[in-house]
């Protein structure tokens, strides 16, 4: 019960963070947006893409798709701590009877719903662009696309533990995001290795059944496990780095600091 | 008997970096009973926050023990978190961009509460607050008296036994540390709450404190009631009014013959502050004042104010220096 009214309160909280920046969200839906633009029309001229279906305009749908919504995941934990400590709500937070592990998980998962406001109009936008209209089928995206993007939550777990110790850490974010593109993109079909790495696997999954239409009971079994797996161990390294770093934070006195 | 609901027994902080060791807390033991209000006082770096802090689990100590209602805080934060709420640093503990009503809902849920518990329990405390006309008003609009208002709300709305304020009244004007100082009191007396209050105005302290524990470079350097203290200072100190003025001479003679001798003139009268070890030697002065044919106009017990009972007590170190030196 306590975790449930926990729950709810965080979710209402963000909510409510979502509804006072308005301006924010638009704004960022437009510049991720026009970035979009900029990968399509230089795809238009420039033939290129190393995955199965990188090079094709769907292919880049569905890298920046997952793009966005792996760059939110990661960065909703690792900004918030940071504005939290910045505004010295972070400490209360840190109060929590239930625990601050249960707080940050209540975060990811309101963060997870409330990017669907953001992430599905940015979908439906570069499918009006292009003229191209992938395949939704919800049973087979929702589970996939929480298991991708669960490494993006393990590595803003890891940011965010980073950031209670050394603060100004605003730069390895955004060199980041552009390290997912890495990620996204990799050949994971001439490589198979590189399917360890995070979103690779996910990202190639999801293109199969938004482009291919192939749905998540007639992927590879062997995909799948390593999917669950990848997202297994990305979400729990985070949170032991994290662990790791609120520990030296609560031994030097950092929690407060900003 | 009246047992205790905070013990600290040794806390002990060191602040290690760049090889460089700051030992922040020195052992420090107290204990708090249920009930109490007990001021926490101490220059900056004095190792008040990283006492309250401790306290919140928000910094492991190096060493010691702390206890809440009996149990383990360091092996059981979590209980101990169902039991103590803090206001850390003023204003900086809400939520700007949500309203008064918004914040306290959050803080309730924060604590786990029954959403039952919480409707009324927060239109109590608004209006008691006198925060109802800004109930639906972000905290970023609000002055920032109502801002720590709220601040000290979101405390008292998670409903523990033990709330814990550090500096509550930081940077407010006399007018809303006034209003706020008696709030607390108030509320605290109502619901019969233990509070550890630190802060720097001694007004505060003195009218909400019934004890205080004043530390100084992480040790305490006494803990007694506020009222023990200014009677240890009451006794020795006097204001003798004169009519006209005292010579340069007798100004010298009477500081090399009494300890602390100050003096201040207005156009008919002077007025003589003095301290004297021993009280017999009250008449000693009148002596003297007899013997320069001084008219004494009036003679009173000087009322220490507390600041000035903080004061001689972090310059002296402990109470035994300072029975020393009278």
């Amino acid at each position: 019960m306590r975790h449930w009214i926990l729950f709810k309160t965080i979710f209402k909280k963000e909510w409510i963070d979502y509804k006072r920046y308005p301006f924010n969200m638009i704004s960022s839906i437009i510049t991720v947006y026009l970035v979009f633009l900029v990968f399509f029309l230089g795809l238009k001229f420039i033939a290129g893409g190393t995955t199965k279906f990188g090079s094709t305009t769907e292919g880049l749908i569905v890298g920046f798709f997952i793009w966005t919504y792996a760059i939110s995941a990661y960065s909703s934990l690792s900004w918030s701590l940071m504005n939290e400590a910045r505004a010295g709500t972070l400490e209360q937070l840190y109060m929590c009877p239930l625990g601050f592990g249960w707080v940050s998980i209540f975060l990811i998962i309101s963060d997870f719903f409330l990017s669907l406001i953001f992430a599905v109009p940015l979908l439906f936008l570069m499918m009006l662009t292009t003229g191209k209209f992938l395949h939704l089928d919800v049973i087979t995206l929702f589970p996939l696309i929480v298991l991708t993007i669960s490494a993006g939550y393990g590595i803003g777990f890891i940011s965010g533990g980073l950031g209670l110790i050394y603060k100004k850490i605003q730069a390895f974010f955004q060199i980041l995001q552009f390290v997912f593109i890495g990620f996204i993109s990799a050949p994971v079909d001439k490589a198979p290795i590189l399917k360890i790495l995070p979103f690779s696997l996910g990202t190639r999954l999801i293109a199969e059944n938004m482009i291919g239409k192939v749905p998540i009971y007639r992927m590879p079994l062997s995909d799948l496990f390593l999917l669950f797996a990848n997202a297994v161990i990305y979400m729990g390294l985070g949170m032991l780095i994290f662990k790791q770093c609120e520990k030296i934070a609560k031994k030097r006195g950092l929690l407060g600091h900003y | 008997m009246n047992k205790a609901l905070l013990e600290v027994e040794g806390l002990r902080k060191i602040y290690r970096s760049n090889r460089k060791e700051t030992e922040a807390l020195s052992g420090i033991s107290f204990s708090i009973k249920k009930g109490e209000i007990v001021g926490l006082l101490g220059p900056n770096g004095a190792g008040k926050t990283t006492t309250i802090k401790c306290i919140c689990s928000l910094i492991y100590p190096t060493s010691g023990k702390i206890y809440v209602k009996g149990v383990d805080a360091l092996r059981h934060p979590s209980f101990a978190l169902k039991n103590v709420s803090a206001v850390l640093e003023g204003n900086r503990n809400i939520y700007w961009r949500m309203t008064v009503k918004e914040n306290l809902e959050f803080f309730a849920g924060l604590q786990g509460l029954d959403r039952n518990y919480t409707r009324e329990s927060i239109e109590n405390i608004i209006e008691f607050f006198n925060l109802s006309e800004k109930r639906n008003v972000q905290a970023r609009f609000l002055s920032r008296g109502m801002q720590q208002k709220l601040a000290v709300a979101c405390a008292f709305i998670k409903n523990t036994d033990i709330l814990l304020l550090d500096e509550p009244t930081l940077g407010l004007d006399v007018e809303s540390t006034y209003e706020l100082k008696n709030l607390i009191r108030e509320k605290a007396e109502m619901d019969g709450k233990t509070i550890l209050l630190s802060s720097h105005n001694m007004r505060l302290i003195e009218d909400v404190c019934k004890s205080v524990i004043i530390i100084n470079r992480g040790k305490i350097v006494v803990q007694d009631e506020v009222d023990n203290l200014k009677n240890f200072f009451r006794v020795n100190a006097y204001i003798l009014e004169i009519e006209g003025k005292i010579t340069a001479e007798d100004k010298e003679n009477m500081k090399r013959e009494f300890l602390l001798v100050k003096f201040q003139e207005n156009k008919y009268n002077t007025i003589i502050e003095v301290e004297i070890k021993d009280t017999s030697r009250i008449y000693d002065i009148m002596d003297f004042l007899r013997k320069k044919r001084v008219m004494l106009k009036s003679i009173r017990n000087r009322e220490p104010d507390f600041e000035e009972v903080y004061l001689r007590i972090i310059r002296n170190e402990t109470l035994d220096t300072i029975q020393d030196n009278i």
